[in-house]
């Protein structure tokens, strides 16, 4: 009669039971094996021609399971109950691994078709724990094969109809692969049950009729059903009936792809920029004085290149289009050669996103004041094929402007800077403190050195004042040259940064407070007319020098 | 009674090192070691592996580690895929839940070796599943300041510092390695990404 003893493992290592002397003779039908479950290991002696049945008998009770949830594997195979223990090979000490499978799951094995037993664990271990039970909540009995696959994991704590959302859009996909629910779903009576017997969409079916009309209606539910497979044809959809909501903000570059998706997209993108461009520039018309692209294919643009731009003191947020202007019509028009070359060197200049040159960002308002340079540069290159096609005598003379071109794109990082109004606000704000300082405390001017350096200041304090601060170097003439007993006074050095830059920016202030200082100057050297030395300052830039000769000249002397 | 269904059972093993393991191994812990590995299980068409975030399972090489380095064929079993789902639900539930990752004692490769004992009775290879003893037992050696200064002696002028002179000085201050760094390998976990965790019906948390 076998018996039976289960030990934990720590006793089982103490050695056998006490009787085990004696049944040594006999222990060669009585077996030592580790059952092995669920993360623990116990020792069972059993009998060599125990059957499995009556072994898993013995491991019920121990276990406190039934006896259909008990699986025992060995080597991989699964130990049938008719089979004895010593047919299957388990001798003295080997491990047997236990499954005690749940309840609910042997329920559900016994109710589920065949095709359904091979796929549910694909669900269930696909689906997150939140998972596809709130699906479908179907009512009529011919449900219960889709509801036990369906419901093959009830107890998930987080059953909510959220769930639907967390199960996600991939979930539902390879739902809908598995074959029993093609099925089901090509059952059209079926799917119509399903929707309409669903408590949300009797809701929905309340709160607006017309969804009802909308299911019946076949032919929608298919178009449907097409849109929400191919989500670039929406996008695609939505790009091409909202061009105009384009021109206020910057395109996302994804967005692109949509129409190239179809056939012959590439043109119409292309043209939808081309019209962009147009359209904008046409609405700008007030500040830059009529659309410049009609203009350069009519042959104006060559004055208008040539001719400085117009300098009366704009507002700010013209002061930053104004700069843009002549790089705009630059780069639009240039050759394909010479576009390429200026958006290859505007790239360093820390040009951002878009894979192609087809962007429509150009934002002819004051609110990006840093971006208007950058910007023009990226105007689309296929627009200026054609107009260099249409003009091939253009194309010769930009090819010969191509120094000064470049010039400019390699400026722009400092045009950039200075059409920031508050970057130049800023340099002046240096300056006239610099120049305080010096009037102030001229010991104090070494200190600062390095700033004086930067902005080109000679080593001469004003004239109202002895000089008595020896400077140890020679501070580079960057501007044009100045008289070496006059001190630069305020706006110089922001005015040789601009000059450098060939910009027309330094318009930025009234000329009354960039010449202040050589109007104080003029002042205690005795010229009085304080208007007429306004002129002469502006009219030579600031060069005090120059100013006095001019106004010596002016009064006769 | 028809046959029962077979299913193949294979382990697949990653280096997580890609290689480095195998170069730098010498130098930094004495001791030759071919990878680090990472292993999973790949039956019933699925990968399955054990990483920070408990039991995870993917389809076969859908791991952000890409291919497997090697594959290894553990066997054949008659476990159903169900019947595995059961399993290793029962496994998440007790020693392999995700808090009990342990880089050392109860990793990737402890869980892997179980699930290959259940599915054929046969364990993984033994290099795998020795991996954290041979870094742990690196010894620690004596200081290598006497070792420098007595190799200095030898020095042919001409060369100056023996570079491979430096490089064994170096090595006797890895030789601690292992074990030095074992408080702080200790809170590491792998989880190579790309898998959804298995969870048991009745809710795991």
């Amino acid at each position: 009669m076998p018996h039976v003893i289960s030990r934990t493992p720590k006793m089982a290592q103490s050695g056998h039971s006490s009787g085990m002397p004696a049944d040594k003779n006999i222990s060669s039908s009585v077996t030592r094996v580790i059952v092995k479950t669920a993360g623990k290991q116990e020792d069972f002696m059993i009998a060599d021609d125990t059957s499995v049945r009556q072994f898993k008998e013995k491991l019920s009770t121990h276990f406190k399971c039934q006896m259909d949830q008990l699986v025992l594997v060995f080597m991989g195979r699964l130990l049938k109950d008719h089979d004895t223990l010593s047919q299957r090979g388990i001798l003295d000490g080997h491990t047997i691994h236990l499954v005690i499978k749940s309840k609910r799951s042997s329920r559900s094995l016994a109710h589920s078709s065949r095709n359904l037993s091979t796929k549910e664990p694909c669900h269930q271990v696909r689906n997150t724990e939140g998972n596809t039970n709130g699906v479908y909540q179907p009512a009529g009995v011919s449900h219960t094969p889709l509801e036990s696959a369906l419901l093959v994991e009830p107890d998930a704590p987080k059953v909510h109809s959220q769930d639907l959302e967390v199960s996600g859009p991939e979930y539902i996909a390879q739902m809908l692969q598995n074959p029993s629910i093609q099925q089901l779903l090509s059952n059209t009576d079926l799917v119509r049950q399903f929707i309409s017997e669903h408590p949300d969409m009797q809701q929905l079916m309340q709160q607006s009729p017309e969804v009802s009309y909308i299911l019946d209606n076949s032919d929608i539910l298919w178009q449907t059903l097409e849109l929400a497979r191919n989500l670039a044809m929406i996008q695609e959809i939505m790009q091409i009936q909202q061009p105009e909501q384009i021109l206020e903000h910057p395109l996302n570059p994804q967005s692109h792809l949509g129409l190239e998706t179809l056939p012959g997209g590439d043109n119409a993108l292309g043209q939808s920029y081309v019209d962009c461009n147009d359209q904008m520039l046409n609405s700008s018309q007030d500040l830059f004085g009529g659309n410049p692209f009609p203009a350069l294919l009519e042959g104006q643009v060559l004055q208008q290149l040539q001719s400085s731009p117009p300098s009366p003191p704009p507002p700010q947020e013209r002061q930053d289009q104004l700069p843009q202007l002549p790089t705009t019509r630059v780069i639009y028009t240039s050759s394909h050669g010479l576009s390429s070359i200026t958006s290859a060197s505007v790239t360093p200049n820390k040009v951002n996103h878009t894979p192609s040159t087809h962007t429509t960002t150009i934002s002819t308002k004051g609110p990006s004041p840093t971006c208007p340079i950058q910007q023009p540069a990226r105007v689309p290159a296929l627009p200026s094929i054609e107009l260099t096609q249409h003009m091939p005598q253009l194309s010769e003379q930009y090819r010969q402007q191509l120094p000064t071109f470049l010039q400019q794109t390699q400026l722009s990082d400092m045009l950039i800077a200075l059409a920031n109004p508050k970057a130049s606000q800023a340099i002046l704000q240096i300056e006239q403190g610099l120049q305080l300082l010096a009037t102030e405390a001229p010991v104090l001017l070494p200190w600062v050195a390095p700033y004086l350096w930067g902005l080109g200041w000679l080593p001469a304090p004003s004239c109202s004042h002895p000089d008595t601060v020896p400077w140890a170097w020679d501070v580079p003439d960057i501007a044009e040259p100045k008289g070496p007993e006059c001190c630069h006074k305020s706006g110089t050095g922001l005015q040789s940064l601009q000059s450098l830059a060939g910009d027309p920016s330094h318009l930025l202030q009234a000329p009354e407070i960039r010449f202040s200082q050589q109007m104080e100057s003029l002042q205690a050297m005795g010229f009085g007319n304080h208007h007429a030395n306004l002129q002469a300052l502006i009219a030579t830039e600031g060069d005090t020098s120059a100013a006095i000769r001019k106004l010596k000249r002016s009064h006769g002397f | 009674m028809e046959p029962p269904n077979l299913y193949p059972v294979k382990l697949y093993v990653y280096d997580l090192s890609k290689g480095l393991a195998r170069r730098l191994s010498p130098i930094m812990l004495g001791k030759q070691l071919e990878g680090i590995w990472h292993t999973s299980i790949v039956v019933h068409k699925d990968e399955f592996y054990f990483g920070s975030g408990g039991i995870s399972s993917c389809p076969p090489g859908g791991t952000l580690l890409g291919p497997p380095d090697s594959v290894v064929d553990v066997g054949s079993t008659e476990v159903t895929e169900e019947l595995f789902q059961e399993y290793l639900s029962s496994l998440g539930e007790s020693l392999f839940r995700r808090e009990a990752y342990n880089i050392f004692e109860n990793n990737c490769n402890t869980f892997t070796n179980e699930v290959a004992q259940f599915l054929t009775g046969r364990k993984i290879p033994s290099y795998i599943t020795d991996l954290p003893s041979e870094i742990l037992s690196t010894q620690p050696l004596p200081t290598p300041g006497p070792y420098l200064s007595a190799n200095s002696d030898s020095v042919s002028p001409e060369l100056g510092p023996c570079p491979t002179k430096i490089l064994a000085g170096l090595a006797g201050l890895a030789r601690p390695f292992g074990q030095a760094l074992r408080p702080f390998l200790d809170p590491i976990q792998i989880q190579p990404h790309g898998g959804s965790p298995i969870g048991r019906p009745n809710g795991q948390s």
